[in-house]
């Protein structure tokens, strides 16, 4: 296939694929218009169930089981990452030097450590009230970890993770999300229906039913999913070395 | 003149990503990408998707230089020991 | 359109243009410390669009960004050492520009927000957002040392 052949078919299905767009555009609703259909029905939804977040309503009520896909993506992806990124045969680990940090970083990493500790589980357990919810809460928990790296070394992070610990946590946590569904069908319902516990007071922290608790499911996931990554990333670029001569 | 901030938080959001396509080295590359990562944050939030905008603030800001950086340094490394 | 939104508008409009411009061009030096200058411009315009909207839960954008902001700047300080000892990223007169920008906008919004549990968190942002830039502007300028392979 020529050069000018390959550019040819870019050009045509480029041409295609813009035409199409246009296309859509021209059937687009207004910017900013009046007329939700589906938003109507997703808050009506959330608020019988007592939810003040919608969104937390619709990924971990309405739309559950997308979650469920959602969070197998990240766990056989972190899963991919363990496997490609382990220690080869002809691979062994040196002992990094111990770096000097300036004392303003190092007090502020520790001091803000547990801040963003915090902030990560205030995320996670007001999911179903503001914005937020699992998956950013658990970001932001396993990166305040990471602070051990950036503000002290490499071994100080070692000794607080054990890194089997939270390879077991992510799998208890991926489990604990299709156990909370599954109790939905030996309760007589369906998967993942948000039938099992009462809804609680509209805007409080235990309102929306089994919506909390997957959250919670979703949050010890993430956050584990991102330390056995982070990991992985940080065996490999401060440890792992190639044998000499292979 | 409402939608003045929508316009100038999308504007940021194309210039940073042209950006980032524009320079080469990966280094200079993650330092633009953070940057992208909170205009997009800035993008969901004045069209009030705040979620949409926690995630990315979460991921954009930390966790995407952390992982790029690594994987500098990793290649950095090996490219000074084949030198040797 | 009020004048928190405006103001947020100009802020992104002018800082965080002035940051893009800081990022994509010039020595590395110049481009963490653009990096820096992001985030306070960033947050303190998220923190002023939630008070635009009328919308305290917005200020959870805010907090985390105060939050993560400088984690992010200190990845850069670390990994790129390196690179930033032949020319130290010292721009402590724009730091304390933002700096005073910052503390103006929060002190603004906490007269906004009168007294109560709103101020105490807007007060937390923003000593999260002030002393986080701070320590990494230190960070940048030399804060780690002697890093090799660590």
């Amino acid at each position: 296939m020529s050069r000018f052949f390959r550019l040819r078919v870019l050009a045509f299905g480029g041409a295609g694929l813009a035409a199409l767009l246009v296309a859509a555009c021209f059937d687009l609703p207004g910017f900013g218009g009046g007329s939700h259909p589906y938003g109507d029905r997703a808050v009506r939804a959330s608020l019988a169930r007592r939810t003040a977040n919608v969104i937390s309503s619709v990924n971990f009520d309405q739309r559950a089981y997308d979650t469920l896909g959602e969070m197998s993506i990240l766990f056989a992806a972190v899963l991919g990452c363990v496997v490609l990124l382990r220690q080869n045969r002809d691979e062994h680990r040196d002992r990094p030097e111990p770096t000097e940090v300036a004392l303003p970083v190092r007090r502020y990493a520790l001091l803000v450590l547990p801040v963003a500790l915090v902030t990560g589980l205030y995320v996670i357990a007001h999911g179903q009230l503001s914005p937020g919810g699992g998956f950013q809460g658990g970001v932001v928990a396993a990166t305040a970890l990471h602070l051990l790296y950036l503000g002290a070394d490499y071994g100080a992070l070692e000794r607080v993770r054990p890194i089997g610990v939270f390879e077991v946590t992510d799998s208890l946590a991926a489990c604990s999300y299709l156990v909370l569904g599954l109790a939905g069908v030996l309760a007589g319902t369906a998967f993942l229906a948000n039938t099992l516990l009462p809804y609680g007071t509209f805007n409080t922290l235990s309102s929306g039913g089994t919506v909390p608790l997957l959250n919670a499911a979703i949050g010890m996931e993430v956050a584990s999913a991102v330390v056995v990554l982070l990991a992985r990333f940080l065996d490999q670029a401060v440890e792992i070395e190639e044998e000499k001569g292979s | 003149m409402a939608d003045a901030v929508i316009v100038v938080a999308l504007l940021l959001t194309a210039g940073a990503a042209t950006a980032a396509v524009a320079v080469r080295d990966p280094a200079r590359q993650a330092l633009v990408l953070s940057l992208l990562g909170l205009f997009l944050g800035v993008v969901f939030t004045v069209l009030q998707a705040p979620d949409v905008g926690l995630s990315q603030l979460a991921v954009g800001s930390a966790l995407t230089p952390l992982l790029i950086m690594l994987s500098v340094r990793k290649v950095r490394r090996r490219g000074k020991e084949g030198g040797k | 359109m009020n004048g928190w939104i405006l103001a947020a508008t100009v802020l992104l409009a002018g800082g965080a243009g002035t940051a893009l411009w800081g990022v994509a061009t010039g020595p590395l030096s110049r481009r963490v410390v653009a990096q820096n200058l992001s985030t306070s411009v960033v947050c303190a315009s998220l923190l002023l669009l939630a008070q635009g909207y009328d919308r305290t839960a917005y200020v959870d954008l805010g907090l985390l960004l105060a939050v993560l902001g400088p984690v992010g700047t200190l990845v850069f300080a670390r990994l790129l050492a390196e690179d930033l000892t032949d020319d130290r990223a010292a721009a402590w007169g724009l730091t304390w520009t933002t700096v005073g920008v910052d503390a103006a906008v929060v002190v603004a919004l906490c007269v906004a927000a009168g007294p109560g549990r709103a101020m105490v968190k807007l007060l937390v942002v923003g000593a999260l957002l002030i002393g986080g830039n701070l320590v990494a502007s230190r960070a940048l300028s030399g804060g780690f040392q002697g890093v090799r392979g660590g």
